[in-house]
């Protein structure tokens, strides 16, 4: 099982954290834990997801979460990513 | 030009195209029908008895009509009373708007009279919610609810409508939908056409999506093209002429001997337009194995979801398969067609004048035309519906594949009967679906519908009991209904015809007197003991194939 996060940029509506966070529990998957913030942009979250599972789950669920109309764009990065971008 | 929300609704209805809808009035959405009353001549409207039953309308008039069907229903009960129905077209992937209406603005979150949250409610069985709070993006997201609805794979959404949005007033003139934008770009073929040319044994698994992107000519030349046997998914049963020398028929737990056999002996699997539904598939490891699966579908989240599949194509099925055909050759493979002839004869039974469910809906068949549309309730009736209804026309079956949907049938004949402007629709069900909402009689009879409801009555809940005596030990629990129901007179107590049939004969001569101006019950009486068969049982595979007794 892999760390990872999936990054979401979403239209800052009411509800639009709900619609995201139901998508997970009803497909079974788990949050290890979450953040979100406005942008600079204030029609638009960013929301930023942590969890682990494998890679079925990993892409499950970008594919899941594009389907949500307040989703904007979704992005997938795992553990060794998010390193490397540390690093850099 | 000013205008109430409630008459943004009527005209952006119409300039959706929408002639008619179904509901339910009540103190929320009184507005909206006094609107509907104002505009009777553009917008007809069918009350039901129930708004289960107008949900299941609206999901029938989409499947037969291939638009996107409209419901409406008060705050509250009469939102609540629409879950199962919009579920049931999530479920099975039917275009449809839901407009319920909701309390004032200002007392919403409050716990008022009739308040529910709606949104919340059905989020997890919708494309998309939306609670309009303001009278001025009314326009917009209706429109955004009809292109979600009918858009990439189809599904119901709901809008949600407070009472003070629909008597609000704004300026604005009726402004038409934008169009929707064109299809994405073909995914690349190349891996899918090497594996066609190589294989020796294909096989076409063909669905709902088949039909919903109207892709039913170029199901049949592909496997024209290949010589390759279609097992359809239930979605996708009317994709294919019963007829077709190639076509299997129904695939899955419930499917035909053909279908099952020949899936299991295919060396390479085509998935148009399906999902993969344990039903269809039984136990996935043994699905796969000795086996390339090319699934093609509009939604990139079925790739690989339920089955693994070796190559994915994510597109409108129509466009990939006409794309599919420019390239391919001519194939044929005289073994495998033998084989195939050879698995079919095995769904072939002797014939009889026993009163037997397989003899009633040949019976049926026989007296109706071929652009008939045949719904179904949910259990055995369903499944010996799916075997035995030659089905020669697409987008004539109405019936509830994902959800399973018990008392979806009566609704939904309602709304395909309305969609073919009053044809004589076909309902088979039972007495434990028909039980559940029958109280769409009424809906009939006042429409005038022609709908003929063949009840296939064994006095059990059919499909429980046959899983309770073959997984439980014969312990019957709660399927035996022991009801003493007089439907004769219940159908006449409603103002429809009934009748009674314990043969092959009687039930021909209810046929041959059928009302045009109505509905009619024809309730047969079957032997509570009858097993749908061939079963695959649950999680097995073509190793564990039952079939039938002969």
């Amino acid at each position: 099982m892999n760390k990872f996060t999936i990054e979401l940029l979403v239209a800052n509506r009411y509800g639009v954290l709900n619609r995201i966070t139901g998508l997970y529990t009803r497909r079974c998957f788990n949050i290890d834990g979450i953040h979100s913030y406005e942008t600079a942009h204030p029609d638009q979250t960013r929301v930023l997801i942590s969890s682990t599972g494998d890679e079925y789950i990993q892409t499950q669920m970008v594919r899941q979460l594009a389907k949500l109309y307040d989703v904007l764009s979704v992005s997938l990065r795992t553990e060794a990513q998010a390193a490397m971008a540390q690093a850099e | 030009m000013k205008r109430t929300g409630a008459e943004i609704i009527v005209d952006q209805l119409c300039a959706q195209g929408v002639t008619t809808v179904f509901g339910y009035p009540g103190g929320a959405v009184l507005p909206l029908y006094d609107a509907l009353y104002q505009n009777a001549q553009r917008i007809q409207h069918i009350i039901t008895a129930h708004e289960q039953g107008a949900a299941h309308a609206a999901d029938g008039y989409a499947r037969i009509s291939g638009k996107t069907g409209v419901v409406i229903a008060t705050s509250g009960p009469g939102a609540t009373n629409l879950v199962t129905g919009i579920a049931n077209a999530y479920l099975d992937s039917v275009p449809m708007v839901a407009i319920t209406g909701n309390v004032a603005v200002p007392l919403l979150g409050r716990d008022s009279f009739q308040e529910v949250d709606i949104a919340g409610i059905t989020q997890p069985v919708v494309k998309h919610n939306f609670v309009v709070r303001e009278v001025e993006e009314l326009e917009h997201i209706l429109q955004e609810a009809f292109r979600i609805a009918n858009s990439g794979r189809k599904g119901p959404v709901l809008v949600d409508v407070p009472k003070s949005v629909q008597t609000d007033v704004c300026e604005s003139a009726s402004s038409l939908p934008k169009k929707t934008s064109a299809l994405r770009t073909l995914p690349d073929l190349s891996e899918a056409l090497r594996a066609i040319r190589q294989c020796k044994r294909p096989y076409i698994y063909a669905g709902g999506g088949v039909i919903a992107a109207g892709a039913e000519a170029e199901l049949r030349a592909l496997s024209e093209r290949l010589s390759a046997p279609v097992g359809l998914s239930m979605m996708g049963l009317t994709a294919m002429p019963a007829d077709d020398p190639l076509n299997l028929g129904m695939c899955g737990m419930h499917g035909t001997y053909a279908a099952t056999v020949a899936q299991s002996e295919c060396d390479l699997m085509i998935a148009l337009g399906v999902r993969f539904s344990d039903r269809a598939t039984g136990n996935v490891k043994e699905y796969l194995k000795d086996r390339v699966i090319i699934h093609v579908d509009i939604d990139l989240a079925e790739m690989g979801k339920n089955v693994a599949s070796h190559i994915d194509l994510c597109g409108d099925v129509k466009a990939v398969l006409t794309a599919l055909l420019q390239a391919l050759p001519t194939m044929s493979n005289d073994a495998w067609l033998a084989r195939i002839q050879e698995l079919k004869q095995r769904d072939v039974f002797p014939e009889s004048r026993d009163f037997t469910p397989q003899n009633i809906i040949e019976t049926v068949n026989r007296f109706v035309g071929e652009d008939t549309v045949v719904a179904t309730d949910v259990g055995q009736h369903q499944m010996w519906t799916m075997l035995y209804y030659r089905f020669r026309q697409p987008r004539t079956l109405l019936t509830s594949g994902g959800l399973g949907t018990m008392g979806y049938g009566l609704g939904a004949a309602i709304g395909g009967c309305v969609a073919r402007n009053g044809q004589r629709t076909v309902l088979f069900t039972s007495e434990g679906s028909f039980g559940m909402n029958l109280n769409e009689l009424a809906t009939a009879v006042s429409q005038e519908l022609p709908i003929v409801i063949v009840l296939l009555n064994n006095g059990v809940l059919g499909m429980v009991r046959q899983w309770q005596t073959m997984f439980f030990g014969e312990r019957h629990s709660q399927s035996t209904l022991q009801r003493k129901t007089d439907f004769v007179a219940l159908a006449k107590a409603f103002g429809a015809e009934g009748y009674r049939a314990d043969s092959l004969d009687e039930l021909e001569d209810a046929l041959q007197n059928l009302p045009s101006n109505g509905p009619v019950v024809i309730d047969c009486q079957i032997d509570r003991d009858e097993m749908v068969y061939p079963m695959v049982p649950p999680g097995g595979s073509v190793k564990n194939i039952l079939t039938r007794r002969v």
